[in-house]
């Protein structure tokens, strides 16, 4: 009986919460999104995200295969490796799976671009995850460099050049002209106020299958920040900090042109178009590539929003992917930086004063 | 008084409290045929033993001299014969044979006493902080430095234990009347007791008296953390490597005021504590009054043995215990608790890759970044643990490692921390007791100074 008994430092008992379980939360708020995506596109969608999970979890079984050998001669030894990866298999390649694919826009002809999401999935999953150690050790949001690696290169083709670079920015409902002058022509405009809720419901607009249906994103969020996986601030501070920004950037410009300053009637049809609310909610709160502390978080959330709402401002591009990859970037630093201090801390006092 | 209602502090966690499996039981008490008595039942040195095999011995009397200040009096709990004097995993053991007789050889009781007369009937009877860490009480009320409020910590944030509850509703009268002799010896007025508010029945009891403010602290783990209670219930915040009479606070358990009355008003050394036998692997979990030395395997055995086959064996909290690798295990002074956890409840799971979500650091609740530490420190770079981490401000309640999704080992690595670090400064390393904390924390002074020659490296003679 005594053989049975583990002895190891407190505590002895812990929380039910894993890395899996975790990660299995982040999809079921991925669910909504990808329903929604199903809906306004078609199956086209649902094979895309197919494809682009598929080709995250097989690129990492493959991986883990090749690493813990297990391409020896032994079928056992094969076998004992698969069965390895399933019980060390946390979920995270299906996260990565589903957000690259939502992040993509989405094609008639989805058997002409079944590659590039292929490619994409590849890279995502081994370059920027497996190369830098796996789970956790990945210095960039794996979806997002592998988003950014289609949109350079594959940039030739249709598919990813006429909607990966201006997205439902300048397209769908926006087409022909900016979004920003179309936002400001149609101010008081009644047809205004029926846009803001297309876009908030996302009928109507062309765009990436999970970035269209601003409510599936909201439940997503809803769900997360109930079940405690994302603090619940962290998007909304983002949200607004973004809003503000875009909403100075436009008033900015027009005092020049003698216009007015501040239109806040802008701020929902900027927060609702793009992939801010994608980026903010799913892909900016990624625990990896985010800085642990509290002040750490805030500084982050803040330079990122800064940044998204004057860069897109200024290229008239979708850039919240790119923004994301570059505040990734910053993360050691900040994580440097952004120190706590103990409870109780004291500044040592200087001597002499 | 009326309760008030403690501060928030930033950080903590909502363990699943499991109160309920014991929390009911009235305390009962175990008698036992052998104990085996451990001389080193306080934070600092061991006692010295003072008694020969063979001996015989009453209850009560002393069977081991406190070795300084930083050390208790060990007396024998049962009356008998005193059969061998060995070492147990390194610590001398005193074994006594019962002979079934009730003999009591008790100090006189004390009437109307002065300050001073409690203060070395405390240091006469071996009393030590009864919440875990085992620091004589007799030193925390020989402060010199000005002290105004007693905070009694009635918390008990630990999971699964209940002997605090059971004592703070069975003995409330008895322990007000040790919490008051405790405040007559420091000078003080004010008496609070924190209680965490799971634990209504033992605030309703409290309020009935005037001289003492019951707070009702909030189900925070850890609410009862020296620190942490001093904030909650005082406002103050006490400092890195301060003691609590720095800020004007002296924190005692409710065990240890109930023994400060026993050993004042009977004559009673420190020779039973309560204790819980909890979890789900035992077939009846109870509440007990057990003699110090009581073998686990005898309290096992008398709450019915096992239901399931424990997973883990734990003497003390689940959240700072120690895991046992066997029943046979004395109790110590300081033991307020027996578990024995299903396969189930003690998580016994491998670790999986950090993931850096910051959990760790968001229930710290000394606001430490517990995921640098371990970082650092499986790299061999303490220096930087120390830099990014904090790790020797940690108070090592395991919150932090509670909450981990990856169920990493943190609180190991914030000891390898700390016992690296000491080990650099070329200071012994310090021992851990009962409850994971450091004399170093508790007073503020290292458990001894080694004698710098012997540190010195030998020169080697390299003239001739």
């Amino acid at each position: 009986m005594d053989n049975t008994i583990v002895v190891s430092t407190p505590p002895h008992v812990k929380s039910r919460r894993t890395t899996r379980g975790i990660m299995i939360d982040v999809c079921i708020a991925l669910l909504p999104s990808v329903i929604a995506g199903c809906v306004f596109f078609g199956w086209q969608a649902l094979m895309i995200i197919l494809m682009s999970v598929f080709a995250c979890v097989a690129t990492e079984f493959v991986y883990f295969f090749i690493q813990n050998k297990g391409f020896s001669k032994k079928c056992a030894d094969a076998k004992a490796v698969c069965l390895r990866f399933v019980k060390q298999f946390d979920f995270t390649s299906v996260v990565t799976g589903l957000l690259l694919a939502l992040i993509l826009p989405t094609t008639d002809k989805w058997y002409e671009v079944f590659y590039e999401v292929l490619i994409g999935g590849i890279f995502s999953i081994a370059v920027v995850k497996m190369f830098f150690g796996g789970t956790g050790k990945n210095i960039v949001n794996p979806a997002a460099a592998g988003r950014a690696f289609m949109f350079i290169s594959f940039s030739i083709t249709t598919y990813t050049a006429a909607k990966i670079s201006a997205l439902d920015f300048t397209s769908g409902v926006f087409s022909d002209a900016t979004n920003l002058s179309w936002l400001l022509n149609s101010t008081g405009n009644p047809e205004t106020k029926a846009t803001v809720l297309d876009l908030f419901l996302g009928t109507g607009i062309a765009g990436c299958i999970g970035e269209t249906c601003k409510a599936a994103i909201l439940a997503g969020y809803v769900y997360l920040a109930v079940r405690g996986v994302i603090k619940w601030w962290q998007p909304l501070l983002f949200i607004a900090v973004f809003g503000f920004t875009a909403v100075f950037m436009s008033g900015f410009t027009y005092v020049k042109s003698g216009g007015y300053i501040f239109d806040m009637e802008l701020f929902l049809p900027h927060v609702l178009s793009g992939g801010v609310l994608f980026g903010a909610i799913f892909m900016f709160t990624d625990y990896t590539t985010s800085p642990k502390g509290i002040y750490g978080q805030i500084f982050y959330y803040v330079i990122g929003a800064v940044l998204v709402a004057v860069l897109r401002y200024f290229t008239k591009l979708e850039v919240t992917s790119f923004v994301i990859l570059l505040m990734n970037l910053v993360v050691p630093l900040i994580d440097k930086y952004f120190i706590r201090k103990p409870f109780g801390y004291k500044k040592a006092k200087k001597e002499g004063k | 008084m009326k309760a008030v209602k403690g501060k928030y502090y930033f950080g903590g966690i909502h363990p699943r409290g499991m109160k309920e499996l014991s929390a009911n039981a009235a305390l009962d008490v175990l008698s036992v045929d052998e104990v085996a008595i451990s001389t080193h039942q306080s934070a600092g040195k061991p006692a010295i033993t003072v008694v020969k095999a063979g001996q015989s011995v009453k209850c009560g009397e002393l069977i081991a001299q406190a070795d300084g200040d930083i050390s208790s009096n060990v007396f024998a709990s049962i009356s008998g014969t005193v059969k061998e004097i060995k070492d147990v995993d390194g610590e001398e053991h005193i074994f006594i044979t019962s002979d079934k007789s009730d003999a009591t050889k008790f100090l006189p009781p004390l009437t109307d006493p002065d300050a001073d007369e409690i203060r070395q009937r405390i240091k006469d009877c071996g009393i030590v902080g009864l919440g875990g860490a085992g620091f004589p009480t007799a030193v925390k009320v020989s402060t010199d430095k000005p002290v105004d409020t007693l905070i009694v910590n009635g918390a008990e944030c630990e999971p699964y234990l209940t002997c605090d509850y059971r004592l703070m509703i069975e003995k409330t009268e008895e322990i007000a009347k040790g919490a008051r002799y405790i405040a007559k010896a420091l000078g003080v007025k004010k008496i609070i007791i924190g209680i965490e508010s799971n634990k209504p029945d033992a605030v309703r009891a409290f309020e009935a008296f005037e001289d003492i403010q019951p707070v009702i602290l909030r189900k925070q783990y850890p609410a009862g953390g020296e620190k942490q209670i001093i904030y909650t219930t005082t406002g103050r915040r006490l400092g890195i490597k301060k003691l609590p009479a720095d800020v004007g606070v002296i924190v005692q358990n409710v065990g240890t005021c109930f023994a400060v009355y026993e050993a004042i008003e009977n004559g009673k050394p420190l020779i039973e504590r309560a204790l819980t036998v909890s979890g789900k692997a035992v077939k009846e979990p109870k509440n007990l009054w057990v003699k110090v030395g009581t073998p686990v395997r005898d309290i096992v055995e008398y709450c019915g043995g096992e239901s399931l086959t424990p997973k883990k064996v734990v003497t003390g909290g689940p959240m700072t215990g120690n895991a046992v690798a066997s029943y046979d295990v004395y109790t110590r002074k300081t033991t307020s608790g027996v578990l024995l956890l299903s396969e189930k409840e003690a998580a016994a799971e491998q670790p999986t890759p950090c993931i850096n979500c910051g959990k760790c650091a968001d229930v710290c609740p000394m606001h430490l970044m517990p995921m640098n530490t371990a970082f650092y420190s499986a790299a061999g770079d303490f220096e930087s643990a120390e830099k990014y981490g904090n790790a020797t401000s940690c108070i090592e309640c395991g919150a932090c490692e509670y909450v981990c999704p990856a169920k990493r080992p943190l609180i190991q690595a914030i000891r390898k921390t700390k016992a690296e670090l000491k080990k650099k400064d070329n200071k012994p390393v310090e021992v851990h007791d009962v409850a994971g904390k450091t004399l170093e924390e508790i007073d503020g002074k290292p458990v001894e100074e080694a004698a710098p020659e012997n540190l010195k490296p030998e020169k080697e003679e390299n003239n001739g």
